[in-house]
């Protein structure tokens, strides 16, 4: 991954709202980050922070009553937001493309393997040929691991891993350059969740694919990412280097969400930390800092105004008045070591 | 209730919000919620309780006996009847014969004409009903003489005379060409016009219509309260205990359910013979069905549901396990087709009267008044249009009610 | 942990004794008249295993395991195919429903869904309080007290305001609670927990393994806690078994099993578990192929065909659990090597 080299997406300030009946749920609000070319982006946050909305809106999948309410979304320098429905079936698959949590439902329970991955080509290159895109096709399943003889296979005969599988196929037949995979493992048993994230690092060192990887999970988070992202409550509230978000997380929801992970490391003498509260409704969501009504170090300032996110440290952005100062605050700014 | 928080997880300030109002302020927090939905509730509510009130109280709606004959036949909505009528100066206060029928009053007709002959016909009615109510009172209009019409209005207009008698036919081509006078009724003082118009053998169809509503709510409600509680029983005892006993409920209620409505209804109704109670019977056979199907897919399907077999695991009896934790489950959706069935049921009785089958003939019904008025379509359309609108009313609004009740009946409604 | 119980008490609470269940494959009727035999799906397939009074015994494995059969079976939900199922010395396959509908006073379930464990049309209290009424109903002046105290014991509080809500009005979190309570509320002995806290939020599940953690002191309890993930059965459970398409290819001391797991499979299994640390990324592979079939599980040892370590004997002969360590045994023939 280049630092140099512009990002494949930037998120500016992007926001989307659902009208409810009980009034507007922002579920996802301000947000704003990069993606970068070739990189594992690992978002996550638990239910309800807004990552799944998140993952939607890039490939613009949210439908009424939900919408984009504010912000850009730039793939390759263009945004999105402004495409017509003709240049939107070009990104969605062709550029972007989703992998689902429940593949049973997202595959076309009558059309088999094959026709999948050729309806796909056709769908974006309608003049390809037969033969070429017979041997795209093979070329895709032996890659994946698929058997030769499962192309002929309808999705309710084929297992909770072999689909995921063939969705990973669909995003990568046609040379996606962005691969969102929204809670792809969480209905799948854990042997075969550690071989597709195996799966998943090697498509991305081989064909360069930029993965997104949306979960609930940050343990898996650390076995695949390179970067993090830590959404909450619709908010960002920090993004940097996975070893760094690791090792020294600064936000602390994300200190307590990592104290709070089981593990079947039996040397761990420590208890789990056990977070306070709830996730907020987020039609009336808590003032400034929708984290400070759980947060065991919150300030006056907290309640009252909103943090932005905030670079503490060279790659490392945090959403947290800890480290930044505001004339009303009192307290101590703390810094980061680099 | 800003009580503290001991729960580790606090409880959203939203929901402690709901449960500080009252049911009436949740009523109208409800306009909030349901938008559209609530004003289709309300408006149905509304028409159904007027509807209600016509059925149980239809003596202080309806002006007349809807089996007396009040009128003249086939009179249409707000026709003043054809005959004979008194017309007297416009500006004049008079509105019946009695006022101008002494000794004082002058009174013109034509010559030899009928209209004669009405007026004394009129005069004898009163003065024989004065006599009887010993009042001392009598009629006796002096009489004018005319050779045509226009010289009576003429003299009318001209305040010569205080009143005029003369046929409507008569009159009508006449009255635009003199503006001086009005017609104020028929010669007995009766000045009565009927909303809705009479039929044909003189009932007034307003009357007739509300009385009909009595009939069909006591029809439709009876036999779908019937239906109701023969089918939802069976169906879910069939649905929990399954076996044998439920495969041959079912296909017994399947080809029930399988004969077009209306035919079974006939032939139920043919054999039992005439009387309302046998109508009834026969519209509820026909709808036990349509609940057994619903509550036996519905037990079904809960039966399997994860709270069930919680209960099961707790050691729940069954005979618990089907009427706390199954049947309440279930009842929501029934009770949304009960108001449709309602509804159908109406229609149904309709039909069967309209056939003749079932009720006495006299009886005010809807369907009996459709089947006597199909043939005066052209002539009379009064006759079957209010019967006719006022089965679509009552329909609708029990459709109305049944489909609204849907949202409201839906445990989620406090969710976001 | 288990307090130093008296010799007379330290029994098994449960006996799991060569339990099998098949389920009959539901086919058509042509292809029943093609295919003449019958198949099954062989959830359970011979297991045998004991819980002992006081512990928190940990049942494991993927999808197919029958980990969730077994659940069902040990607290009489099911009736085995074969085998038996003894709580406290009764043969739960002998009593007939009425008897078993008295003893499930003392077996309690907590579910995994708690939205739809709970009946959506009665209050929580209503709920919670049926185990009372259903098994103490002489004793029907105390009932409320009971559901205040074990509602407050739970952690909702106010209790007051908790037992006349409805299942949709409170948080996941919450709900769970009241499945809680609603399952030791009967004072039982066995606690069967169905992955009690999958469906929770991240951030609520440790506060609700503290919970059951406590509650188990608090109530004497022995639980049996089935789940798929080998990290939170860490925090709960003193025993584990570890299964595999309806055999236990492992089975012991936690601590023993999770630091030398002697079974290829179990080794497998705790390597595949994400560790929350970018630093200890996975390096071993993961076996070959997926779970097979469960109608027509490979012959001899089920795991051969997936087996790093696999020889021909692995396909002949199904492997019998064996002592390797004290208190730590294994269904694996070369399972040495590992020692």
């Amino acid at each position: 991954m280049n630092d140099t080299t512009p990002p494949l997406v930037q998120i500016r300030d992007l926001s989307v709202t659902y009208k409810t009946r009980l009034g507007d749920t922002s579920a996802v609000d301000k947000v704003s980050f990069d993606i970068r070319r070739g990189e594992i982006l690992g978002l996550v946050g638990e239910s309800g922070c807004g990552k799944s909305t998140l993952g939607k809106a890039l490939l613009r999948m949210i439908m009424p009553p939900g919408r984009i309410s504010a912000g850009q979304i730039l793939f390759n320098g263009e945004d999105i937001l402004t495409f017509d429905d003709k240049r939107l079936r070009d990104y969605r698959g062709r550029q972007a493309s989703m992998i689902f949590q429940d593949p049973m439902t997202s595959l076309n329970p009558v059309q088999t393997v094959e026709q999948h991955l050729t309806e796909a080509i056709q769908v974006h290159d309608a003049g390809a040929e037969s033969q070429s895109m017979a041997r795209r096709i093979q070329a895709l399943i032996e890659r994946l691991g698929i058997m030769q003889s499962r192309l002929a296979s309808y999705p309710h005969q084929l297992s909770g891993g072999m689909r995921q599988r063939v969705m990973i196929g669909l995003g990568l037949v046609l040379n996606a350059g962005l691969i969102i995979a929204d809670e792809a493992t969480t209905s799948l048993d854990v042997i075969v969740e550690a071989k597709l994230v195996d799966q998943l690092r090697e498509i991305r060192d081989e064909y360069g694919v930029t993965i997104l990887a949306i979960t609930h999970n940050i343990a898996l988070v650390a076995e695949m990412a390179d970067r993090v992202a830590v959404m909450y409550a619709g908010n960002l509230v920090e993004l940097g280097e996975v070893n760094r978000i690791f090792d020294r997380p600064l936000h602390p929801y994300t200190q307590g969400l990592l104290a709070s992970v089981p593990t079947t490391e039996i040397n761990e003498r420590k208890e789990l930390y056990k977070m306070p509260g709830e996730p907020p409704n987020l039609a009336r969501p808590p003032s400034g800092c929708r984290f400070h009504p759980r947060c065991p170090v919150a300030m006056p300032i907290c309640s009252r105004y909103r943090p932005g996110l905030n670079e503490a440290a060279p790659g490392h952005w945090v959403h947290c008045w800890l480290y930044q100062d505001h004339p009303e605050k009192e307290e101590k700014t703390l810094k980061v070591a680099a | 209730m800003e009580e503290k928080q001991t729960t580790p997880e606090a409880v959203p300030q939203w929901q402690l919000d709901l449960d500080k109002v009252g049911f009436v302020r949740r009523l109208f927090l409800a306009r909030k919620w349901y938008g559209g939905d609530w004003w289709f509730v309300a408006v149905s509510a509304v028409l159904l309780l007027f509807i209600i009130l016509l059925g149980v109280a239809p003596q202080w709606f309806a002006p007349y006996d809807p089996r007396e004959e009040v009128g003249p036949a086939l009179l249409a909505p707000g026709e003043v009847p054809l005959g004979y009528v008194l017309v007297v100066p416009a500006g004049s206060s008079v509105t019946s014969i009695k006022e101008i029928g002494t000794n004082q009053n002058n009174i013109g007709f034509v010559v030899g004409s009928p209209a004669s002959q009405a007026l004394r016909k009129t005069t004898d009615e009163l003065n024989a009903a004065e006599k009887e109510a010993g009042s001392g009172i009598t009629y006796q209009p002096r009489p004018r003489r005319y050779e045509t019409n226009e010289l009576g209005l003429t003299d009318l207009t001209e305040g010569k005379i205080d009143g005029f008698v003369a046929s409507m036919e008569e009159l009508e081509p006449l009255l635009p060409n003199f503006p001086g006078v009005k017609v104020v009724g028929d010669l007995s003082g009766n000045t009565r016009t009927f909303a809705l118009g009479t039929n044909q053998i003189g009932q007034d169809v307003l009357s007739r219509v509300i009385w009909g509503t009595r009939i069909a709510l006591i029809v439709g409600l009876s036999s779908a309260i019937a239906a109701f509680l023969l089918g939802v029983p069976l169906g879910l005892i069939s649905g929990f205990v399954g076996g044998p006993f439920d495969r041959i409920l079912t296909m017994l209620m399947d080809s029930l359910y399988s004969f077009p409505g209306l035919i079974l209804a006939i032939a139920i109704a043919a054999v039992l013979g005439a009387g309302i109670g046998n109508v009834i019977v026969a519209i509820a056979v026909l709808y036990i069905p349509t609940y057994f199907r619903i509550v036996r897919g519905q037990t079904l399907s809960v039966k399997n549901d994860l709270y069930v077999e919680a209960a099961r695991s707790l050691g729940t009896p069954p005979w618990q396990i089907l009427t706390k934790y199954i049947l309440p489950n279930v009842i929501p959706s029934v009770v949304i087709i009960f108001s449709v069935n309602v509804a159908d049921a109406i229609l149904t009785e309709a039909g069967l009267s309209f056939l003749g089958l079932g009720l006495p003939p006299d009886t005010p019904d809807w369907g009996i008044d459709l089947a006597r008025g199909q043939d005066y379509i052209r002539r009379a359309w009064w006759l079957i249009t209010y019967p006719g609108l006022m089965v679509s009313l009552v329909t609708l609004s029990f459709s109305m009610l049944g489909e609204s009740l849907a949202e409201i009946l839906n445990p989620r409604l406090a969710e976001l | 942990m288990n307090a130093q119980l008296s010799p007379q008490l330290q029994d098994n609470l449960v006996e799991i004794q060569d339990l099998k269940k098949w389920f009959p494959v539901q086919k058509s009727f042509l292809d029943q008249l093609l295919a003449g035999r019958k198949d099954f799906v062989r959830a359970v397939d011979g297991v045998s295993f004991n819980i002992r009074r006081g512990e928190a015994f940990g049942l494991a494995g993927e999808s197919g395991s029958g980990k969730t059969t077994i659940g069902r079976l040990a607290i009489g939900l099911e009736t085995p195919t074969e085998g038996k199922v003894l709580f406290d010395g009764i043969d739960l396959g002998r009593q007939n429903e009425r008897e078993l509908r008295h003893l499930r006073r003392r077996m309690q379930v907590i579910f995994q869904d708690p939205m739809a464990s709970l009946n959506p049309r009665m209050t929580l209290g209503d709920s919670v309080v049926q185990g009372l009424k259903i098994h103490y109903p002489e004793a029907a002046e105390k009932h409320r007290d009971t559901l205040l105290d074990i509602f407050e014991r739970v952690g909702l509080s106010p209790a007051r305001y908790f037992i006349n809500k409805y299942p949709h009005q409170i948080s996941g979190g919450q709900r769970q609670r009241v499945v809680i309570a609603r399952a030791l509320i009967t004072r039982p002995d066995l606690v069967l927990a169905d992955e009690p806290i999958a469906m929770a939020d991240v951030s609520v599940r440790a506060l609700l393994l503290e919970l059951m953690v406590q509650l188990k002191q608090e109530f004497n309890l022995t639980y049996l806690f089935i789940t798929h993930d080998l990290a939170t059965a860490k925090y709960i459970c003193d025993r584990i078994g570890i299964l595999y398409l309806g055999r236990m290819a492992e089975i012991g001391d936690l601590k023993e099993v999770y630091s030398h797991p002697l079974h290829p499979y179990t080794q497998a299994l705790m390597a595949a578990v994400p560790v929350p640390d970018p630093h200890k990324r996975r390096t071993q592979t993961m076996p070959a192929g997926e779970i097979p079939n469960p109608i027509n599980p490979p012959s001899g040892c089920r795991f051969h065909p997936r087996c790093p370590i696999a020889q021909e004997i692995c396909s002949q002969v199904e492997p019998e659990l064996r002592e390797l360590r004290p208190g730590h045994q294994a269904a694996c023939h070369f399972a040495e090597q590992f020692l």
